[in-house]
């Protein structure tokens, strides 16, 4: 380094580095930063916070109009609505708004939680005006146009889809399925829900919900009173009246014992594990206590749960735990993601954990800690004025004691380990929760039958049987004689636009018969396959040939004596893998390519659930596998309506639905592959 | 109004935003302690929070083959005591005291944060330094970490959708023989991470941790008097490192296209991700690529969600990112990624993307588009000026990738110096599919 010798103006270090801490210099006065209040004429209350240290200005207007309001069956309104609210208001459309805002550098949006809907917007506070005059029409002028509610329904579709791949997703929506029981905050949206709303559902929404009577206008940032007032009463002239009353709803449910809630998610590396239990309503005298006693348990770095299951045990990356408000009651939150393999231990320490601070006093130590962090945080709790905004639209909008934020450190500091024991027993109770794991069921499943009672549910929170997650292979029931010489055609559609086709044939054979299956889908894919099957029903041949995406694959495999042999060369993550196979495989063991094929030869009934062993030649790997019977549908073919079974096949590398005439002979109708929108259906 | 001002004009004026708008310019001190410790001070007192921010010139671009990953291990290691702070102490004393701490790795950095209260920036300095001078490296501390960091890994890549693409798939962008400090992930390997030895931790930690290969930040509410001594009192008797060996990288520029298909295990839906390579981040074109990258897939009314989400409805998402960890001081990443809306195929979504490009390397983009991204780029460097910790890591980011502290009160003006002719000649020169690394998820979501 250069420079080393050449400054050395900084001067030689007479004291050394201390070897204990250094104790805190005094602290400045620290008061609440100010802020002003006012109600407009139509009834619309309005607070600023002053702050004119840099040019920007944020602005958030709130409505009692969350999840809570949502009607029945209309679960995702106040959200769809709330997306709706900036893509196009005023004389503005969706991509101008965009553009409007995105112009200055600013940013506005809207969302819905479970009690409240929230406009927000940020500007440089020269475009203030701005800022107010496209929340005004977010509030009072949207447009709804048919093209956005189309767009955001296709996205929200989607989005529901993605959600189901997503642990996080997963676990949060059954934990509130399963706390707050048949209260509106349990409700999610469904494809079914979402693609319900029409726009005069949107539009009524609006209009009954959306009124500045109740409604809190929070200005934080490089402006005064006067003009915020000035700019609220132009951007929302004419506007008023008072929202319809809150809808009579379903009480908060009460537990008296602990639930797991299991859901399965097959080959899930890590489980992810949510407890909770409701808690108390906005403004109950506990509060402070319970903060104390969470900051113990579980928020932060210095908590009990992230000390022990990521410090000690070296279980995971993370684990805390969280109070969350509701206005018809809050929720006590404990989580943590860890590795399959001691999920269960790491449900049982959590709840040895939630148990401890309910029946143990804290230590003086701890206690001064916890108490010292949630005081010394408050100045990086209002750095900004936008956090001071939504402290105080946090205590307007909840209700709670006008004197909430000046007071808060003093009740803090006042807490006592006596309160921290008596709040923790009273509010964190794992005598009465409900415990999420999102993994794979197959392998935590029977470590959690001892903490507690389990269900195990599906990823789209259908219950399962144990015996879903652990099927044991038999072998599948076909009958080589039911196949019968013919070919079938099918098209490959993706949302009703042709894709591609697939024809299959079967003929005899001297030794039995032989499948073929020819594929091609738009170019990309292109596969023809043969499986040969002895008059016994054993797998004799498979060859595959073919290209994904241009790179060409191959699979060449030959059953006997109890082996498989060959070679796959398939398209993988590194480019083209081939493998050279070699292995076991059980009886009555079917190759993966030979499934389809099979299914007309089988004995079909409505509750038709058979469990066997797969072969995968391009995975080079044996799976149980299970056809399951789960209904009986009309699928509409091209010749007309024809009654099915619908039939889900799992436990392979690619869940897929399968419809399959319920007249003799069997036909193959229909192939849905899970979480695609792509269908093979039959064409004639 | 001064579209044009020179560099050295803007240094000594307050930077005009728009017509009207004038943003504080950051006050910056720096020197140099006798150990090579660079350190920069910037007081505000317009809050009582102040920041201590440690950056190292060391990232996952120091890494030799076989320990991929380790600069992140290290990083969690950096947490686990020294001389006079307890295994845990680090997170237990910042929380009492109420603030945070954290820390990240990137290619070209390992960063280190305390945000406190500002009656206790003794404390922040003071854990830092004793952590520069006498970290303990002990063979249990880095059994638990590496288990840390798996389980990071398993919870940010392994079981999410579409993580492996951005986390690992855009690394292949360059090739190991000739730039392998770019071409591996900053998580690493699991086998890498099982391998990692105490010993390599003390060699890593006495080659890159040295006072002469960090600096040191102060920003927000504090006495530059006072911090001066304390910082002389606690880093002053560090002793220098020998200077670490340079990092080297032959990239290279319109090489040949690479396609990899990415099975997706955990995604549900299709996704198109194409990286180009582009160059560091003090070249002259680096503002104008910047620039387009807002245009091309940030924001509600950028060209991709536009078009491809909006209008044609072939996506569900569609973003850009420009070197997504951090910046770089090698050859970078642009990042062009879109996830499909269900029944679209990942081709459809490539040749969707590859259409807005030749759309701007042929006719260019308006100059109300430019504006309206240099606009967005400005007001972000304001807002984040708001909370002293972001200021901190743009002053990090200045001295690092600029070589000058005072580059954060002058760089943004390199950004409204791009016209609308540099957004299409680098769109021109950097968007081809020559330059570009194609990754085509296939989404493999178990039901």
């Amino acid at each position: 380094m250069k420079y080393l010798f050449l400054l050395g103006f900084a001067g030689v270090a007479s004291a050394q580095q201390p070897t204990t801490a250094p104790e805190p210099l005094p602290l400045k006065p620290a008061a609440f930063p100010p802020f002003q209040e006012a109600v407009l004429p139509n009834g619309l209350r309005l607070v600023v916070v002053e702050n004119h240290r840099l040019p920007v200005v944020s602005l958030s207007l709130s409505f009692p109009a969350g999840k809570l309001v949502d009607p029945p069956g209309k679960e995702g309104l106040a959200a769809m609505a709330a997306g709706l609210l900036t893509k196009g208001a005023g004389t503005r459309t969706g991509d101008q708004v965009a553009e409007a805002i995105e112009r200055v550098g600013g940013s506005i949006g809207a969302g819905a939680g479970n009690d409240f809907l929230t406009i927000s917007a940020g500007v440089l506070s020269k475009d203030a005006a701005l800022a107010f005059d496209l929340t005004g029409d977010a509030a009072v002028r949207p447009r709804f146009d048919p093209t956005e509610i189309s767009l955001l329904r296709t996205q929200t579709l989607s989005g529901l889809d993605l959600e189901r791949s997503e642990p996080g997703s997963l676990a949060a929506r059954v934990l509130d399925q399963m706390v707050f029981g048949e209260h509106p905050y349990a409700k999610h949206p469904t494809p079914g829900s979402v693609t319900s709303f029409v726009r005069s559902d949107l539009l009524a929404f609006q209009k009954s919900r959306l009124k500045p009577a109740g409604a809190l206008l929070v200005v934080a940032g490089d402006i005064t009173l006067a003009q915020a007032r000035r700019h609220a009463i132009r951007a929302f002239k004419g506007w008023l009246g008072r929202p319809a009353p809150l809808p009579a709803v379903e009480p908060l449910p009460a537990r008296t014992r602990t639930d797991i809630y299991l859901v399965h998610r097959p080959g899930s590396v890590q489980s992810n594990i949510l407890a909770a239990n409701l808690t108390y309503r906005p403004g109950d005298p506990r509060h402070y206590a319970a903060v104390v006693a969470n900051r113990v348990l579980g928020d932060g770095a210095d908590s009990r749960l992230f000390k022990i299951l990521r410090e000690q045990k070296s279980w995971t990356y993370g684990a805390y735990s969280s109070l969350d408000r509701h206005r018809a009651g809050g929720t006590f939150t404990a989580s943590t993601e860890v590795r399959t393999e001691v999920t269960d231990s790491a449900v049982a320490e959590m709840m040895t954990q939630l148990r401890r601070i309910g029946t143990e006093p804290v230590a003086a130590a701890e206690l001064a800690a916890a108490k010292s962090a949630s005081t010394g945080s408050y100045p990086l709790s209002v750095q900004t004025a936008e956090q001071v905004a939504g402290a105080v639209t946090s205590v307007r909008l909840y209700g709670l004691a006008p004197d909430y934020l000046e007071t808060y450190r003093l009740k803090i500091g006042a807490v006592t380990g006596a309160e921290v024991l008596a709040a923790a027993k009273a509010l964190i109770r794992p005598e009465g929760m409900v415990v999420v794991v999102v993994g794979d069921g197959a392998q935590v499943l029977a470590g959690l039958k001892p903490i507690g009672p389990v269900t195990i549910l599906d990823v789209d929170g259908k219950p399962l049987n144990e015996s879903d997650l652990n099927p044991s292979a038999a072998p599948l029931p076909f009958a080589v004689d039911r196949l019968t010489a013919g070919r079938d055609s099918f098209t490959i559609r993706a949302q009703g636009n042709p894709l591609g086709w697939s024809v299959t044939t079967v003929e005899d054979t001297p030794d039995g018969k032989r499948l073929t299956e020819h594929t091609n889908i738009g170019g990309f894919v292109e596969q023809q396959t043969t499986v040969d099957i002895a008059a016994s029903g054993a797998m004799l041949r498979v060859r595959q040939r073919g290209a994904v995406q241009g790179q060409p694959t191959s699979i060449e495999l030959g059953y006997a004596e109890g082996r498989v042999k060959g070679n796959a060369s398939t398209v993988a993550k590194e480019g083209l893998k081939s493998v050279v196979i070699d292995t076991t495989v059980a009886a009555g063991t079917i190759d993966d390519n030979a499934i389809q094929g099979l299914l007309p030869s089988l004995p079909w009934s409505a509750t038709a659930n058979w469990s066997f062993a797969v072969f995968s030649g391009g995975q080079n790997e044996s799976k149980t596998t299970t056809l399951k019977v789960v209904g009986v549908e009309t699928v509409v073919l091209p010749g007309g309506p024809v009654e099915a079974y619908k039939v889900d096949f799992s436990g392979g590398w690619q869940p897929a639905t399968f419809w399959v005439s319920t007249a003799v002979p069997h036909r193959l109708l229909k192939i849905g592959v899970a979480n695609t929108p792509v269908e093979v259906v039959r064409a004639k | 109004m001064h579209r044009r001002l020179s560099l050295a004009c803007l240094a000594l004026v307050p930077l005009a935003v728009g017509s009207a708008q004038v943003v504080p310019k950051i006050p910056i001190e720096s020197y140099r302690l006798g150990n090579g410790l660079r350190v920069i001070l910037s007081p505000d007192h317009s809050s009582q929070v102040v920041t201590v921010s440690v950056w190292y010139n060391a990232g996952s671009r120091n890494e030799v083959r076989g320990r991929t990953g380790f600069a992140h291990l290290f990083e969690h290691m950096m947490f686990q005591g020294s001389a006079n702070v307890k295994k845990g102490d680090h997170f237990a004393l910042v929380e009492r005291a109420g603030g945070q701490t954290n820390a990240s790795t990137a290619e070209d950095r390992t960063n280190y944060f305390e945000m406190l209260p500002s009656n206790r920036l003794n404390l922040g300095l003071w854990l830092e330094a004793d952590r520069m001078r006498s970290l303990a490296v002990t063979d249990s501390n880095l059994a638990n970490q590496r288990e840390a960091v798996k389980e990071e890994r398993r919870l940010l890549v392994d079981n999410q959708p579409y993580r492996g693409v951005l986390f690992e798939g855009i690394y292949a962008q360059q090739d190991s023989a000739s730039c392998f400090p770019y071409a591996h992930s900053i998580i690493g390997s699991m086998a890498d991470l099982n391998a990692a030895k105490a010993p390599d931790v003390q060699a890593f930690f006495d080659l890159y941790y040295a006072p002469n290969n960090a600096t040191l930040v102060v920003a927000g509410d504090f006495e530059p008097a006072a911090t001066r001594d304390l910082i002389t009192q606690y880093f002053g008797p560090i002793p220098a490192g020998r200077e670490p060996p340079a990092v080297t990288c032959q990239a290279s520029f319109n090489s040949g296209q690479v396609r990899r298909p990415w099975p997706d295990p955990k995604a549900t839906l299709p996704g198109t991700f194409v990286a180009y390579r582009i160059p560091a981040y003090d070249d002259a074109d680096y503002p104008a690529v910047a620039l387009l990258g807002t245009m091309l897939g940030q924001g509600e009314s950028s060209r991709l969600n536009r078009t491809v989400v909006r209008q044609k409805q072939l996506a569900q998402a569609a973003f850009t990112f420009v070197n997504s960890q951090a910046p770089r001081r090698g050859p970078g990443v642009f990042l062009i990624g879109t996830i499909a809306n269900q029944g679209v195929s990942a081709a459809a979504l490539e040749r969707a993307m590859a259409d807005e490009i030749d759309d701007v390397a042929t006719h260019g983009v308006s100059a109300a588009e430019l504006d309206k991204a240099k606009n967005g780029y400005l007001a972000t460097k304001i807002q984040q000026q708001q909370i002293s910790l972001f200021l901190a890591e743009a002053i990090q980011e200045a001295t690092m990738f600029l070589g000058d502290p005072n580059k954060v009160n002058t760089d943004p003006a390199r950004y409204q110096a791009v016209t609308v002719e540099d957004i299409r000649r680098v769109a021109a020169k950097y968007l081809v599919p020559d330059n570009s690394l194609v990754l085509l998820v296939t989404p493999e979501g178990a039901k």
